[in-house]
């Protein structure tokens, strides 16, 4: 009977797994010892032989030296695994720097972008999107906003910028046409925004368009003023540009307001300080706007003594080519991609 | 319209501003003044004068207003005619008017000297860009800018029997004008004529045959005041603006014509040492009076949002020329004549008071929220559904041309415009379509792959519709159903199908489509949109080099048939057992029959039929089509054996029709 030292045997396998440098290395040594072949096999084949008395105690040694030896080869194959992924990451790399497939995503046109931002702006502020015809008669287009026939507006608006289709009717030359749509069938208090296609014979340029986007704004109640106008619309300026702007309003003449504005917006380039976009004034024209006349809500079978509000018309592309610096208007019409991908 | 300034400040005793400052203070209260000029030892303000103030077409208008922003007194002006007690303008000359004017005055003056006019006109003349000519036609003209009354002075002598009349011209009657054009006249161009024939283009231009000459000595002086839609009209008609037109077409203060003519008189006989002959002949039938409104302060307030004294509102009316009591009974001058209404007063008292020192104050109202716009979310939410698939919007114009039409084959339905910009924009779009064919045209050469949608309105017989249309290059057929369908799907539609294209022999004669490579888009046996792909055709027309397939949709159906409503379907928590089965028919055989075959053989157990190949080139006349059916039950787990049957029952259904064979594998 040969003398089993479980101690020695211990330990020399402790050291042979601490020296372990890879996984394989360890898988290696696990089978000398506990493989089939292995030293813990051969001792538990001897185990039955012994005697009683100590079989019980021996096995009892023996089999904690097991349990040991085995988080012993746990723990280390844990470290080495480690340390092999460790080694392995440290290898494998990529080439941030390469430009990537185009991700087939498609874009918004600007007006479309600049409409959402509008919209959103005014309906947070209690103002309803409503839109109109394109084709209109001469009674919402002209008429029922306090342009009679013969009257000089008139003139410059139908002689010299309407388009009128032969099979009669006409082109809506602003979106004002909407104001007296809505009032004919919709009582105050009101708060609408129009956004929508106009249409104006003029020759086009960098800056002129004859089919081009306008923003009505209409808020009629009983006590609407022009305190009110310059707070609504100094609001939705500074939140569709996302910055502090000013506002000024300069007497002006529309058949349909009275008292009628020009409003000038602080530049929102130069922020006032004077540059090429502003011609050094400082200000941007944005569009006309004023108190609904009250030959319009007659017009509409309205009370004029009941009613009043205000009204405004802005350029929306101009108020869209002052956001994203597009120099030339004509660009929105073109469907060039190079123009549109950059939305 | 040009101003001197040393002539406005000519008007008060106190200094005025800088001309910069001044032109800031008028571009704040009053009218935008485009540009200040220095010329000389004078400053010119051009002013953008509102088209409603005509009585600010002139040097004094302007200084009433500055008066009124600055508190400035203006200047008592000092000046006297006096007129010959033996000479009376009624015995040399006389007038009639037949029509077109609401007064027409008119004087004598004899005894002429025409020669230069002296520094000082010529200097205000030509600061306001007039060319001296001599010193009677500098006078009405001065006189024009000074109080903005156009003036005409006639050669008297060679006024044919010395006979003024003012009627609408004959047709045939013909003139030549100072500045030696000649002009056809007809019916609706007034004219002053003398017994033979019209001397001068009423309230536009004179004659050449009876202008001031040297050897003039006796000035028949018109001061008049014509109507303006004629004299609007007459100036559009025969294409010609003047300073006078400019001014009559907008229409002027009858109780001008006097002041301004005795001012010309009496400068006259200063400067041309003339003799005022006695009278003034003047038609004046209608003679038009103050007009009187009462101003409520209480308005005034609510309407600017902000209070302003009494007595500053009484100060502000007064300098502007109005008569008002402390009542706020307010008379309005006749040279006012774009006042008739509180709200205008009011906008008098805001502007000079100053938009600037109203304060923005938020309205106060009930807290109704906006109605929702039901086309336009669905706008967006299409636009969004479209763009995620990888489609860039576009905005083409709502015009097309003449040609686009004929290649359309447009013809019937397109609206024309009476007066396009170009031959370009002649005709109003009745499909979005040719504009998306126009742009892959413009956009080929830097793109090869082109997916572009346009949502916008479309006319036909001048009826208009929002229409969503949509183009993809490349043999991309089914790529844009599968794009109609997700959007369909997405937007809650789900009973809709393709349907082929059959058109009558007329219609696939113009057709834009390859008509075997089209289909109807139905939801209930109705038409809402089409796909398919562009006829070569079109292709070759526009020079496109790839393949289009499109599709167009009525957005106004589309958008009433999306629902937001959507359930809930719970899913079948049992496995699934999946079988591939590959049939041999021929070419001509739609897919659409065998997956009917197979779902009547075994529905019930068929949770989904999918196509996953189609192989074409097996044979000369069949193809193949290989599905994969997937059977679920969603109350339990199906059995193999039930598959087994379904699927044996499958083939035997499909080899019923003897030209159809599975192929086992």
């Amino acid at each position: 009977m040969e003398k089993i030292d479980l101690k020695s045997l211990e330990n020399k396998v402790r050291k042979k797994i601490e020296k372990a440098e890879s996984l394989k290395e360890l898988d290696t040594i696990f089978k000398e010892v506990f493989g089939k072949d292995g030293e813990v096999k051969k001792i538990s084949k001897i185990i039955p032989k012994l005697p009683k008395k100590q079989r019980k105690i021996f096995g009892e040694k023996f089999g904690k030296m097991k349990e040991s030896l085995m988080e012993e080869f746990e723990k280390k194959a844990k470290e080495l695994k480690e340390k092999a992924e460790k080694e392995v990451e440290e290898k494998e790399w990529i080439d941030i720097t390469i430009p990537p497939p185009k991700a087939p995503i498609g874009h918004y046109h600007p007006i479309t972008l600049a409409r959402r931002k509008i919209e959103e702006i005014f309906q947070s502020m209690g103002f309803e999107v409503v839109e109109g015809p394109e084709i209109e008669d001469e009674w919402h287009n002209f008429d029922a906003l306090n342009i009679p026939p013969d009257h000089p507006a008139r003139d410059v608006l139908s002689l010299g910028k309407t388009f009128y289709l032969k099979s009669g009717g006409l082109m809506r030359s602003h979106t004002s046409s909407v104001q007296i749509r809505y009032m004919e069938k919709n009582s105050p208090p009101l708060r609408i925004i129009v956004p929508g296609r106009v249409f104006r014979l003029d020759a086009i340029d960098a800056s002129h368009e004859i089919d081009f986007w306008q923003l009505e704004g209409l808020m009629v109640g009983k006590d609407i003023s022009v305190a009110n106008f310059k707070a609504i619309i100094e609001e939705f300026l500074k939140r569709f540009f996302e910055k502090e702007v000013k506002i000024r309003l300069r007497p002006s003449f529309f058949p349909f307001t009275e008292p009628s504005f020009e409003v000038d917006i602080s530049c929102v380039l130069c922020n006032g300080k004077g540059c090429q976009v502003c011609k050094n004034s400082g200000w941007l024209e944005c569009g006309g706007a004023g108190m609904v006349h009250p030959n319009v809500y007659k017009n509409c079978k309205l009370n004029p003594k009941e009613w009043q509000g205000f009204a405004f018309g802005f350029g929306m592309n101009r108020l869209v080519m002052l956001k994203y610096k597009i120099p030339d208007i004509r660009l929105f019409n073109s469907g060039d991609l190079r123009f549109l991908h950059q939305f | 319209m040009k101003f001197s300034f040393n002539w406005l400040q000519s008007f008060f005793d106190k200094k005025l501003p800088k001309p910069e400052k001044l032109a800031e203070i008028l571009t704040m209260h009053c009218f935008e003044v485009e540009k200040v000029e220095k010329i000389g030892k004078d400053f010119v303000l051009d002013i953008d004068v509102l088209p409603n103030r005509t009585d600010c077409y002139s040097h004094l208008g302007i200084a009433r207003e500055i008066s009124s922003i600055l508190g400035l007194k203006l200047k008592e002006e000092k000046w006297k005619i006096q007129e010959e007690k033996n000479l009376k303008a009624k015995d040399f000359a006389s007038i009639k008017v037949f029509s077109g004017c609401q007064r027409y005055t008119a004087r004598v003056i004899l005894d002429v000297k025409v020669g230069e006019s002296p520094q000082w006109i010529k200097e205000r003349l030509e600061a306001c860009g007039i060319k001296p000519i001599n010193n009677v036609v500098d006078i009405t003209n001065y006189v024009m800018l000074e109080l903005g009354q156009p003036l005409h002075a006639f050669d008297l002598e060679k006024i044919e029997g010395k006979k003024v009349i003012v009627r609408f011209a004959k047709k045939g009657e013909k003139i030549s004008t100072l500045d030696d054009e000649k002009y056809d006249l007809d019916k609706d161009i007034l004219v002053i004529a003398d017994q033979k024939r019209p001397i001068a283009i009423a309230g536009i231009k004179g004659g050449k045959e009876t202008g001031i000459s040297q050897n003039t000595k006796i000035v028949f002086l018109e001061s008049a005041n014509f109507d303006p839609v004629i004299i609007r009209r007459s100036s559009v008609k025969l294409d010609l603006k003047t300073d006078a037109s400019m001014r009559f077409s907008h229409g002027l203060d009858p109780n001008l014509t006097e002041i301004a003519i005795n001012r010309a008189a009496y400068l006259i006989s200063k400067i041309c040492g003339g003799k005022i002959a006695k009278g003034v002949l003047d038609y004046y039938p209608e003679k038009a009076l103050p007009k009187k409104i009462k101003l409520e302060i209480e308005k005034v307030e609510s309407l600017l949002g902000v209070k302003i004294p009494k007595s500053r509102i009484l100060k502000i009316l007064k300098n502007l020329g109005f008569k008002v009591n402390q009542k706020l009974e307010v008379e309005v001058p006749t040279f006012r004549r774009d006042v008739s209404i509180q709200e205008d007063l009011i906008e008098e008292i805001g502007r000079i008071y100053g938009y600037e020192k109203i304060q923005k104050q938020f309205p106060i109202s009930a807290l109704i929220p906006p109605k929702k716009n039901s086309e336009i979310f669905w706008e967006n939410f299409v636009k969004d559904v479209l763009v995620s698939l990888g489609f860039t919007e576009v905005y083409n114009y709502s015009f097309l041309s003449k040609e686009d039409i004929e290649n359309f084959g447009f013809k019937k339905e397109a609206t024309e415009i009476e007066n396009p910009a170009s031959a370009f924009y002649q005709f109003l779009r009745p499909s979005l379509i040719p504009g998306l064919i126009k742009n892959i045209q413009k956009n080929q050469a830097e793109f090869s792959e082109i997916k572009i949608f346009e949502i916008g309105k479309i006319f036909k017989n001048k009826k208009e519709k929002k229409a969503l249309a949509g183009v993809i290059t490349g043999e991309k057929f089914f790529e844009a159903k599968g794009v109609i369908d997700a959007l369909l799907k997405k937007m809650g539609i789900s009973n809709f199908y393709f349907d082929f294209y059959q058109p009558t022999p007329e219609e696939s004669k113009i057709s834009i489509w390859k008509i075997k490579k089209s289909a109807e888009i139905k939801i209930d046996g109705e038409e809402i949109g089409f796909l398919g792909e562009i006829s070569k055709r079109i292709l070759e027309k526009y020079k496109i080099k790839n393949n289009i397939v499109a599709f167009d949709i009525d957005f106004e159906k589309l958008a009433k048939l999306a629902t937001e409503e959507h359930e809930y379907e719970p899913f079948s928590v049992y496995p699934a057992i999946v079988r591939d089965i590959s049939v041999l028919v021929p070419k001509n055989v739609l897919v659409e029959e065998i997956m009917n075959v197979i779902e009547e053989a075994a529905g019930k157990l068929i949770r989904d039929i999918d196509l996953f190949d189609i192989y074409e080139e097996i044979e000369e006349e069949r193809k193949s089509l290989a599905f994969r059916i997937i059977f679920q039950l969603k109350e339990r787990a199906i059995l193999p054996e039930e598959v087994e049957k379904a699927f044996q029952k499958i083939i035997e259904n499909l080899e019923k029709n003897p030209n159809w064979e599975v192929r086992k594998k």
